[in-house]
């Protein structure tokens, strides 16, 4: 692996309110890796990418970026010297500065000018070089925070929150275009974000932080069908957290300390609803209808087996009616 | 391993980190100015164990005298403020009445004439109680008279002071008037409040904590003043020192008078703090300012205009058409009395130790918030200590800095301008800083971290990012300084060169030799220069809203 950033044991006390902040959290990062750092509010994910780009200092633990140890005992590279820039959740543009000097302010940018043009002309924000931050639109912004942090030709993008700014629409919007913009560029990016589905969207790796702790670190795909634990998979949207004795078919299975025992992570849509006429040869789970609530594509179904209760996602178009019985299998990847 | 022995070692380990990694250039120029800032306050402190010969004596005659005066003052002119200031604040802030929009902005205007001033302009108005304490000797005794004859030159002096010292109030609290939500008071009126219970259970408490900062100002104010207790023969902390030191020839006395009362300030100070930490009480409120204001009728209307009017009049209008009348009495002398140079003096030294102050004080916030460095962060509020102490005090901290300079160096800083401007940056040091402060952290302190992540240096982000950003900050707060220095009297009187005389020590001079009506030219003309800046601020702080 073309290893560009190795953490090893970073630690992180707030004074003010005695908080843990991070306990000793350890990744590593190749080049080229696109990876989200998700986590809930307070779970230490922002502090995590302060303390790589050089804002804040850890307590303990090493950071290694480019071979270059820029944290570690005794040793702190100031932001500055870094060779990483962050775009802030705000977009922390200049407002003194129009949109130009604002991407021309990064230091030795100006002899990245023939890249910068290019980003420029990629981002379409060519006709706005000239206005001041308030002069554009969120999206537009965004664009320009971007093509800032990109014009010191950085080793290592860190992105804080770089969509929660933005509305429900132009997100999906700007997401698309990041996206490109990071294939095209080739960079290595560290993105933080509280929103599951842009983690999963953005990224090759997913980072899943809990209270200060790395929970997972796996490819979307992975960490969505295989949690590790009941944090990650309930991260991940709805699910069912079930006993494993009551399905010792299924592979993946982990270890609930609240439960004290194995448990298995079925998510609603797995559960496949059994037609009265046909016959399924996997193990099948009955249950009775608690409640039926359409939300949209779908109906979410709740079910009660006798020994646990079930949310089953199924199509809208079945007839489904309280207080009868129904016989469902799964499908898990 | 016991928990707290890990909680004691964080502070070890946040001066390990600023020792290793937080040390540059700006960081030790800071620390260095900061504690070469602090260092006058620091021989106070550090000569409190030294023991005058006149001190037995100065404890058993004059230290009560000194304690009980001091007290009254404050707690009169804090009292009195108080009442002038909020009632006013509360009126201009909440309710639309006749005059309210040019009395909103008059109110302020007190702050123009100083203490000692305004002490002048009514230097006879204890004459006209004469007949009552005439007829109190002929009729019930001497003793009543005399005891009359106290209590009304304390209440007129207590009066004079909350005069021209409300507006350090009526600032503040009408600015956390305006700031509350409107939610929560119609809130607090759906639930059956009428406008009196809204105002003393829910804007009095939410607007505490800046309504006690403003009478922490009038307190300092108070001890620090000198010009207008000596005027009323009045002995206070501070008139004492002058008399200890400059009287007695005592500076071991003096010097032990400071040290009570710097912890009298200190305690204070303290107990401001923790009437303060509620403040977020305060700040959390995040609902719509108030936007519309309850229209008076006429009878209302006019009793809020003459509430307003009240202070106006006497911390104002009254001294100053008292000082206009005696000016043209005496506008014959003018050139004897005023002159060019005393005015250029004036001008020259209050701009030169504004700049001053505004820079170190970039210099110091600039570098505290940036580096996010708490060394510097404490050694900033060592340095901004002088604020809350008397001039007289400040004044007796230089003279024994300098004396030791001048015996290490053989350099005499004393008497000199060099040490008056120092002086100056010890006194105001704070009233820059604050604005500063709060400018870097609302405009700079996330764009510095973006300028930091794209690689800047400190002088990059500080000229093309800070600067810019707090250009009006910085206006401001040199105005600030300005305005306080061209008032300054204490100071200004012990520390300066021989025949170097400004506007302030030429009204006090004269008003020293019974010369008040003589005293009204020089007056007029501070009055004039502060006048100017503080209506600017005063026209910018409205625009701002």
């Amino acid at each position: 692996m073309n290893e560009l950033l190795k953490l090893q044991n970073i630690s992180k006390t707030f004074r003010k309110n005695n908080i843990d902040a991070l306990k000793n959290i350890s990744f590593e990062c190749a080049k080229g890796d696109v990876i989200s750092i998700v986590g809930s509010s307070g779970s230490g994910k922002s502090t995590l990418l302060r303390i790589i780009a050089g804002l804040e200092i850890p307590d303990e633990g090493e950071i290694i970026l480019e071979k270059n140890k820029i944290n570690g005992s005794g040793i702190y590279l100031a932001p500055e010297k870094r060779n990483c820039s962050l775009v802030f959740q705000d977009f922390a543009l200049f407002p003194n500065m129009s949109v130009k000097e604002n991407i021309f302010f990064g230091k030795n940018a100006s002899k990245n000018k023939s890249m910068i043009d290019e980003l420029i002309e990629f981002t379409r924000i060519k006709n706005l070089l000239e206005r001041f931050p308030h002069e554009i639109s969120g999206g537009q912004q965004q664009r320009v925070a971007l093509v800032r942090a990109l014009s010191i030709n950085p080793a290592l993008l860190l992105l804080d929150e770089p969509l929660s700014h933005l509305d429900h629409e132009l997100k999906h919007q700007v997401r698309n275009e990041l996206k490109n913009l990071i294939k095209k560029v080739g960079a290595t990016v560290l993105m933080v974000t509280h929103d599951t589905e842009d983690a999963m969207y953005m990224a090759n790796k997913v980072l899943v932080l809990n209270n200060g702790v790395v929970d997972q670190v796996d490819s979307p795909a992975s960490i969505f069908n295989f949690p590790l634990n009941s944090y990650v998979a309930g991260l991940f949207g709805k699910t069912n957290i079930l006993p494993f004795k009551d399905f010792p078919f299924l592979d993946h299975h982990f270890f609930d300390k609240d439960r004290n025992e194995d448990v298995v992570s079925i998510r609603p849509h797995e559960f496949k609803l059994i037609d009265g006429n046909s016959s399924v040869e996997k193990p099948q789970i009955k249950g009775r209808v608690v409640s039926v609530d359409s939300l949209g594509p779908f109906l979410e179904v709740s079910i009660d087996t006798g020994k646990f209760e079930l949310i089953v996602h199924v199509d809208r178009n079945q007839k489904i009616e309280t207080d009868h019985d129904l016989s469902f299998y799964i499908e898990k990847k | 391993m016991d928990i707290s022995i890990l909680k004691s070692l964080k502070p070890l380990r946040i001066l390990k980190q600023e020792l290793l990694f937080k040390l540059n250039g700006w960081t030790v120029v800071s620390l260095l100015v900061g504690l070469f800032i602090f260092f006058p306050i620091g021989e106070i402190l550090l000569s409190m164990n030294s023991q005058s010969s006149n001190w037995s004596h100065l404890k058993e005659t004059v230290l009560f005298t000194y304690f009980l005066n001091s007290f009254i003052l404050v707690f009169g002119t804090a009292f009195i403020s108080l009442i002038f200031g909020v009632s006013s604040a509360w009126l201009i802030s909440n309710y639309q009445f006749k005059y309210g929009k040019i009395l909103e902005w008059a109110l302020v205007l007190p702050l123009a004439i100083p203490t000692y001033i305004a002490a002048y302009a009514y230097f006879d108005i204890l004459e006209l109680f004469n007949p009552l304490l005439v007829w109190v000797r002929n009729n019930i005794n001497i003793e009543a008279m005399q005891l009359l004859n106290d209590s009304l030159v304390y209440f007129v002096t207590i009066l004079v002071m909350s005069s021209v010292l409300f507006p350090y109030i009526y600032l503040l609290a009408r600015s956390a008037f305006l700031k509350q939500g409107k939610q929560l008071r119609d809130a607090a009126k759906t639930l059956g409040y009428n406008e009196k219970s809204v105002f003393w259970k829910i804007a009095l408490p939410m607007a505490r904590p800046a309504i006690i900062a403003g009478v922490s100002l009038v307190v300092m104010e108070t001890l620090n003043d000198y010009g207008a207790v000596k005027h009323f023969g009045i002995p206070t902390f501070t008139s004492g020192i002058f008399r200890t030191w400059l009287g007695m020839g005592d500076l071991v006395g003096a010097l032990q008078l400071s040290a009570v009362l710097i912890f009298f300030i200190f305690l204070l100070l303290a107990l401001e703090k923790q009437a303060r930490s509620r403040s977020k009480y305060h700040d959390s409120l995040h609902s719509k300012p108030m936007s519309k204001k309850i229209i008076l009728n006429k009878n209302k209307s006019t009793a809020a205009i003459a509430c307003c009017l009240t202070p106006l009049i006497l911390g104002f209008v009254i001294p100053l058409f008292r000082l206009m009348s005696w000016a043209w009495i005496s506008r014959d002398k003018a050139s004897a009395l005023v002159s060019i140079e005393m005015i250029s003096n004036s001008l020259g030294l209050s701009i030169i130790s504004s700049i001053s102050i505004v820079l170190i004080a970039l210099l110091l916030v600039f570098t505290s918030r940036y580096f996010n460095s708490y060394v510097i962060n404490f050694s900033n509020r060592l340095a901004t200590l002088g604020y809350s102490i008397p001039g007289a005090v400040i004044a007796i901290g230089i003279l024994l800095f300098t004396a030791q300079i001048n015996a290490v160096t053989n350099f005499v800083l004393t008497g000199s301008l060099v040490l008056l401007v120092f002086a100056y940056i010890v006194r105001y040091l704070a009233v820059a800083c604050q604005p500063i402060n709060a400018g870097i952290e609302t405009n700079c302190d996330s764009l510095n971290n973006a300028s930091k992540s794209l690689g800047s240096s400190t002088y990059t982000s500080l000229r093309l990012v800070n600067i810019p950003l707090i250009k009006n900050t910085l206006i401001t707060a040199g105005l600030l300084v300005f305005i306080d220095i061209i008032k300054e009297l204490p100071l200004t009187l012990i520390l300066r060169p021989f025949n170097f005389e400004t506007l302030s020590t030429a009204t006090f001079d004269l008003s020293s030799q019974a010369q008040i009506i003589e005293a009204s030219l020089p007056a007029l003309c501070m009055i004039a220069v502060v006048l100017v800046p503080l209506v600017y601020l005063n026209y910018r702080l409205d625009n701002s809203r």
